[in-house]
């Protein structure tokens, strides 16, 4: 029996070492972290998410979108996750983040979808690249026409005539704040907004010709087609093209679509930390708008 | 199985025949090139664990990381640090955190996009402009230096900074880059923000330019750096202060 | 000869020489494992077969997302966990528990006593499995990798094994024989490791969850370790077996086994924080990782060379023995999986190849290449002494070699490269981020062709095996050899 013991033991110390070393330890360094409060006790970071957006996220891990999707941005010694810029939206288009992530962004989340794999681009930011209360339509369209959008330069393809700032679809059915705001010019929502994303989920290919090559999946099992019933919901997808729905009928989100959208838009982590770096600042301007000059993003590169 | 089928024991356990004896051990001995092996793979893995494990702390997300930081925020003694910089000092961190996206480090702006606070006749004039826009933001095309700017929308920081903060940076951007104006003190913020409490958020230009250019905010209580001058008599016209 | 009437069932007595008293109690034992090791089997290889299914839909709908997209139990994010659990605690676990039960009876020289407990443990772990795979489809998904089961098939699971595994073990304590053969560590060390490991995942993320990113953390580790503590530490005890078995030679070296084992059980229980690398986590637990796996180059040197120096001279026999092919071709997979492993986990190159297709491509390496081949040669060599037949086309064999061995060779090649081209256009920040997503699709079409490999190959080997099952294989005194004996009296009688 002798060799039984001394097999027992050892194959329960390499174990428990194991554990203890990657579970135990950093549970007790990280794993009761409580939000940042500032001074005053007003700026409280991160949040515990609402109940809509709370339920977003168990249908986002239940769905699997963590497996093409991380939410976790690296510093930018390790790669160029902070500086890359999203696809889509209006020039300057947002970056992915203005800092890396750390262990406090997500004392809130349960499961914590941090992601393994980037078949799509990264979340975590995505809801703080959705158009902002501040981009009041006046201003944007303004800045906009008279440049005859030699702005678009930053666009891979150009856009297709410089597409006048009211949008195409019908005004009712935009939810989001100033649909005009950032005029996108396929006749699509504004970049990020819930509109956008809704349609995205319902149909990732139609989004622009820049997405043919998306191999998202298409949600929709998470909408419903139904009859227009007097008016148009308001809201009801905007689709246009061979995913539009028959006259007559409507496509509408289900209360897990809007969940998962409320989720998306929810998903900011732009707030400044003590113990991390902001590449270009605390809190950078609310509402860059669209720049009338092919100038690139406004912060000037920061000093490692 | 089907011992139906035959009865000859060997055909039915053929399979048992013919297997080896049961595995065993032999006794070899290590070789010198494998020992050699396991201590280069220590010294690589115990090597890599050193140089990159931050500072083992878990606050260390930098692999290269040095030494722990001090604790920052919260805390008597770091407070009393704070204290203990000038309001220049504790301005520029301020700037640097909040202004410098925009603004630029070097207080020039951006071309037609962020203004410039160097030399300009808003930063430098009197002190009631700047925390004005500062208190409550500022939208619209607006003139600065004979520029004009007029895409970006400035945020309120009334929220998001105190009084003391808001006057530290203030005290920073009017005596750096060569500007050279009076400090401001956090009871000079605290009166404008009690009397702009019921403003609604966002200045336009023509609100600013109402407030005559060399309104300062009472209570000014210079210090240091500043020329002296008068409490609020008046300046001469705004002209652009060479900048440096 | 005895009369016919005169052979009981259960245990066959046969006037024979003292010397064959071996030979005898081989017979009891396998008699005594025969239904649920059979049983075992026939329940992995029906997972097997829809995990392949699985398999292929996941790769295809990857590349080709428009196919079957409408229905939410078809979705592409619910029907990769799916394959994943399918494959990981329907086929792995269940080929490696009843491998495990026979090797134990065997090494323990003991008769597996009340097999019906057992069968009862396996109809609970298939039930398990099955509530675990219809959560996920309906959308009830832990989002927990490798650990997407809802809590109640994790209960269900665990019911199972106390019923399978306290049997294995008390085998194992009313062994006869004083060594303790090195497959009886791995096997042993395996059956305590397992249950541990599940219950502090479990009892981590669901009954005293951590907080925040600690739940990946705790998540990884558990991935890693149920790689190697528990599906890992099977394959190699078998190949332990296997090999020397086959040819009839002792192991190499005891000292080479025991290191072995040792520095595997230590530093491979420490990886898994490098699938976490530059995320949100102090370094040094990142760090620590990366220098376990560099460490892991201890056992696999160890491992490699003891098996490498048995084989010595023995290369041939592969030749005829499937079971020494796919043993062989599993313990060198174990070698390429983990330097693989150890290249991409280097923060330089991790820079490039972190969230792209490469991880993929060392899973599947460990879990393939590595253990499933093993558990393949394993099966090959046990399920004649359970059914009393050999396999009846070694044509059948043949394919099955080829078609796997190509199959995760072209797979591993696809997802590597194309990981690479992924990571180098994700860190290339002036190009729009669809570019890396279509940069990796040629890469994934090929991929889809190695799963059609597999799938040839695993249905080949199901109907091989059902023909087995049903009865149907070759009454001989000779094995099934792969390619016809060219001499007399060579090594090659098996």
């Amino acid at each position: 029996m002798k060799g039984l013991v001394s097999l027992f033991i050892g194959v329960f110390g390499t174990f428990a070492f194991s554990w203890v070393g990657l579970t135990v330890i950093p549970n007790l360094q990280i794993g009761a972290l409580n939000p940042q409060m500032d001074e005053e006790g007003t700026d409280i970071y991160p949040a515990p998410k609402s109940g809509m957006a709370d339920r977003g996220r168990r249908i986002y891990a239940a769905n699997g979108c963590i497996y093409c999707h991380s939410q976790q941005i690296r510093p930018d010694y390790a790669a160029a996750d902070i500086d890359r810029v999203r696809d889509a939206g209006p020039s300057p288009r947002p970056k992915w983040a203005e800092r890396r992530s750390a262990p406090r962004d997500y004392i809130f989340e349960r499961p914590v979808v941090l992601g393994q794999e980037r078949m799509g681009p990264d979340l975590a930011n995505v809801g703080k690249a959705g158009p902002t209360e501040e981009e009041k339509p006046a201003v944007a369209p303004a800045a906009n026409a008279p440049a005859g959008s030699p702005a678009n330069v930053a666009l891979p393809k150009p856009a297709s005539g410089n597409a006048p700032p009211a949008p195409v679809q019908p005004a009712a059915a935009n939810p989001s704040p100033a649909a005009s705001a950032s005029p996108n010019p396929n006749g699509l929502p504004p970049a990020y907004s819930a509109a956008w994303h809704h349609r995205h989920l319902y149909s990732p290919r139609s989004m622009s010709p820049d997405n043919r090559d998306s191999t998202m999946p298409a949600y929709k099992f998470l909408y419903e087609k139904q009859p227009i019933s007097g008016e148009r919901s308001a809201d009801a997808l905007q689709l246009t093209g061979p995913e539009a729905p028959p006259p007559g009928w409507e496509v509408v989100p289900t209360y897990d679509a809007k969940c998962l959208v409320a989720y998306l838009m929810s998903l900011d982590q732009s707030h400044p930390l003590k113990e991390v770096k902001t590449a270009a600042g605390a809190a950078p301007p609310a509402a860059s708008p669209p720049a009338a000059s092919a100038a690139s993003p406004p912060a000037a590169p920061p000093k490692k | 199985m089907d011992y139906g089928e035959t009865s000859d024991v060997h055909e039915v356990h053929a399979a048992i025949q013919r297997e080896k004896r049961e595995p065993r051990v032999g006794l070899e001995p290590l070789s010198i090139w494998l020992i050699a092996l396991y201590g280069l793979a220590l010294f690589t893995g115990g090597a890599y664990l050193g140089r990159f494990s931050g500072n083992f702390s878990g606050d260390g997300l930098d692999p290269m990381g040095g030494p722990p930081p001090a604790k920052k925020g919260g805390g008597a003694q770091s407070q009393q640090q704070q204290a203990e910089l000038s309001p220049r000092d504790r301005g520029k961190k301020i700037f640097a955190a909040n202004c410098q996206t925009c603004h630029q480090a070097n207080g020039l702006g951006v071309p037609s996009q962020y203004p410039p606070l160097a030399g300009s006749e808003f930063t430098t004039g009197g002190s009631k402009r700047p925390a004005m826009i500062v208190l409550k933001g500022l939208q619209g095309p607006v003139t600065v230096k004979g520029q004009k700017f007029g895409s970006a929308v400035m945020q309120p920081w009334d929220k998001t900074l105190t009084d003391q903060k808001i006057a530290d940076v203030l005290t920073y951007e009017r005596s750096e880059w060569g500007n050279n104006a009076s400090p401001v003190t956090a009871e000079q913020i605290a009166a404008l923000r009690k009397e702009l409490a019921n403003h609604p958020d966002s200045y336009t230009e023509p609100d600013v330019l109402a407030v005559p250019a060399e309104a300062e905010l009472p209570g000014g209580a210079p210090a240091g750096a500043a020329p002296p001058k008068p409490g609020e008599a008046a300046k001469p016209a705004p002209s652009p202060k060479p900048q440096g | 000869m005895t009369p016919t009437a005169d052979i009981p069932l259960k245990e066959p007595v046969i006037s024979a020489a003292a010397g064959d008293a071996e030979q005898l109690e081989r017979a009891r034992i396998d008699a005594s494992t025969r239904v649920p090791v059979l049983m075992f089997y026939a329940s992995a290889m029906v997972w097997l077969l829809i995990g392949t299914l699985l398999a292929g839909f996941v790769s295809f709908k990857l590349h080709s997302p428009d196919w079957l997209s409408d229905v939410s139990f078809l979705t592409w994010g619910r029907l990769r966990p799916v394959h994943m659990n399918v494959m990981i605690y329907g086929w792995a676990s269940m080929a490696a528990m009843g491998t495990a039960i026979w090797l134990m009876a065997r090494l323990c020289r003991t008769t597996l006593r009340h097999p019906l407990l057992i069968v009862a443990g396996i109809w609970f772990w298939n039930i398990g499995v099955l509530a675990g795979v219809t959560g996920i489809l309906m959308g009830y998904s832990t989002g927990y990798d490798w650990l997407e089961f809802p809590p109640y098939a994790a209960v269900i699971l665990f019911v199972a094994y106390a019923l399978i595994i306290s049997w294995a073990v008390l085998m194992f304590r009313f062994r006869r024989g004083d060594q303790i053969y090195i497959t009886q560590w791995y096997l042993l060390a395996a059956f305590l490791w397992f249950p541990w490991l599940y219950a502090a995942a479990q009892a981590m993320l669901f009954v005293v969850p951590v907080q925040g990113v600690m739940q990946a953390a705790v998540g990884w580790w558990y991935a890693n370790n149920l790689l190697f503590l528990w599906l890992g530490a099977i394959a190699l005890g078998t190949a332990y077996y296997m090999i020397p078995k086959v040819i009839g030679r002792p192991v190499y070296s005891y000292h080479l086994a025991t290191i072995g084992f040792w520095t595997y059980a230590l530093f491979s229980s420490w990886t898994g924080m490098q699938r976490l690398v530059d995320g949100p986590f102090p370094a040094w637990m990142i760090t620590a990782s990366i220098a376990a796996t560099i460490l892991t180059i201890i056992p696999v040197a160890t491992v490699g060379l003891n098996h490498h120096m048995t084989m010595q001279g023995y290369f041939p026999v592969m030749r005829y023995s499937p079971t020494l092919r796919f043993t062989v071709f599993g313990a060198m997979s174990y070698t390429v999986f983990s330097i693989v492993g150890i290249l991409i986990s280097l923060r330089s190159t991790a820079r490039y190849l972190h969230f792209t297709e490469a991880s993929t491509a060392y899973t599947h390496l460990g879990l393939y290449a590595f253990f499933t081949m093993i558990m393949f040669g394993s099966m090959y060599y046990i399920v004649p002494r359970l059914v009393g037949r050999e396999w009846r086309y070694a044509t059948l064999i043949k394919l099955h070699f080829w078609a796997s061995a190509y199959g995760i060779g072209l797979m591993t090649l696809m997802l590597l490269v194309g990981g690479f081209v992924q990571g180098a256009s994700q860190n290339d920040p002036s190009l729009p981020f669809i570019e890396s997503a279509g940069s990796v699709l040629p890469y994934l079409r090929g991929r889809t062709l190695a799963a059609l490999l597999l799938t040839a190959s695993h249905f080949i080997f199901a109907f091989h095996f059902g023909l087995m099952l049903f009865g149907l294989g070759r009454t001989s005194t000779v094995p099934t050899f792969l390619n016809p004996i060219e001499a007399e009296g060579s090594e090659a009688h098996l």
